[in-house]
């Protein structure tokens, strides 16, 4: 992949990756830590002679994103993932250049709240799908499942969704 | 709630996206980075023993050494039976080989001691006993032969004198061995055969290191009369034969004292082919002592 190809790419994808890292993480800094590991990660490997060409980069990114997830939960009670890594790695952070919010209605939170609440690959399912419009045949690249699975998932995500929605309600 | 509705407040996330600024700083953060900055990143590697690739070769080689010294160190205690003791008599057998000509009675003596004292601690192996007592047997009647073979008769008579020493208690040892006591009595007869023939030694080459001087010393002083009331002859000679006379005359004096008289005697001779060849009318005794 060239510059021009990833830069392509970055474009395409940044919103729906921090999309879906942000609606699994509490806050937007982490959101940000996370998307910008999983693109650097996916530079790197591009420019890794040593390894495969990556065949498919969304679904590569999506994984790069989906275990960093994994990973922030499982740090979460020792050392946070933060800036200061993507400093050591040469990304030089200024925090202060970057603050911004996202508002989000109360309803809005509160179904936030719900999908980080369910199991991770039902929510998982449910951004990639109704947020960020992948097909069925995309997310199956991601999760190295068939199409029927995908489509089972899917169907049991969103009855479970529903379920604790209405139950909150 | 139902399930469109559901998924039309799903469609509403789609309005969270991430700050533009930020975006496109880190793009060109990502991109900026060269080829060699971007592979940076952290390896699994057992990075405390990384030293050990760097120095394969050397640590491999110390541990060999550290194994070879070890076993080496650990097989000078065994007996005969272990699995490691052929290490300890490859050990002797090699010192022996290592040792100058002249000490090689002692030595062979010192070994053939150790090895019957490690005969007199084993019970249960006749077999090797008896073969054992065999090889001393050769390397005890191999001492005599050996000294006499030593060139310098002081030496001889110093190595004798040790080896001497050294035979005092074998016959102590032999008693200890679990060997029949015909086998014993003929290992006992075979150190006393060598103590005998080492004693026989001592008392010939006393003999021929006390008669030696009485007789050379005379034809040495006689060659140092001649060259110092002849001096002004000696300075047609050329620089390499008054050289070598000077060196002849020196060696001869110290054979005589160390009782070496036949190597005296023949430098005696070398000098006196010199003075013939400078067409001298010097003649000088060159009788051999009688010994």
């Amino acid at each position: 992949m060239t510059e021009q190809e990833f830069s392509q790419f970055y474009k395409n994808n940044l919103d729906k990756v921090f999309r879906f890292i942000y609606l699994r993480v509490d806050k937007i800094e982490t959101a940000e830590d996370l998307t910008a590991q999983a693109f650097l990660k996916c530079w790197q490997t591009n420019n890794d002679d040593s390894r495969m060409a990556i065949q498919n980069p969304q679904a590569f990114v999506y994984r790069v994103a989906r275990n960093q997830i994994i990973d922030f939960y499982r740090q979460k009670n020792k050392t946070p993932v933060s800036l200061e890594e993507l400093k050591e790695k040469g990304i030089e952070i200024s925090q202060k250049s970057f603050v911004f919010k996202i508002e989000l209605s109360f309803e809005m939170e509160n179904l936030k709240k719900v999908l980080q609440r369910i199991k991770p690959a039902y929510s998982e399912v449910i951004i990639w799908h109704y947020v960020d419009n992948l097909s069925t045949k995309e997310i199956a690249q991601i999760i190295n499942k068939n199409e029927n699975n995908v489509r089972v998932l899917l169907h049991r995500a969103l009855e479970t969704l529903k379920k604790q929605v209405n139950k909150g309600v | 709630m139902t399930e469109q509705e559901l998924i039309n407040k799903l469609n509403d996330f789609k309005q969270i996206k991430p700050n533009k600024d930020w975006a496109n700083w880190l793009l060109s953060n990502i991109l900026l980075k060269s080829h060699q900055e971007v592979m940076i990143k952290p390896r699994v590697k057992l990075v405390s023993f990384s030293f050990i690739h760097q120095y394969q070769k050397a640590l491999v080689s110390a541990a060999f050494a550290v194994l070879f010294a070890s076993t080496f160190v650990f097989a000078q205690t065994t007996l005969p039976g272990n699995p490691l003791y052929p290490v300890k008599t490859l050990t002797q057998t090699t010192r022996l080989f290592l040792t100058p000509k002249d000490y090689k009675p002692v030595v062979r003596l010192e070994i053939a001691k150790a090895r019957l004292s490690d005969m007199a601690k084993i019970t249960d192996q006749e077999q090797t006993i008896v073969l054992m007592s065999q090889n001393i047997k050769k390397d005890l009647q191999t001492i005599p032969q050996e000294l006499k073979n030593i060139s310098k008769k002081q030496v001889t008579l110093k190595m004798s004198k040790q080896v001497q020493d050294e035979a005092k208690d074998l016959n102590n040892i032999i008693s200890k061995t679990q060997l029949q006591s015909q086998d014993k009595d003929s290992l006992n007869q075979t150190v006393q055969d060598t103590q005998s023939q080492v004693l026989g030694l001592i008392i010939d080459t006393q003999e021929e290191i006390d008669n030696c001087p009485s007789d050379l010393k005379d034809k040495l002083a006689n060659l140092q009369k001649y060259f110092t009331d002849n001096v002004q002859t000696l300075v047609q000679w050329p620089i390499d034969d008054i050289t070598k006379v000077r060196t002849l005359l020196a060696d001869i004096s110290n054979d005589i004292k160390a009782g070496n008289c036949l190597e005296a005697m023949v430098k005696i001779d070398s000098i006196n082919q010199i003075l013939q060849i400078h067409s001298l009318d010097i003649k000088v005794e060159t009788s051999t002592p009688e010994n």
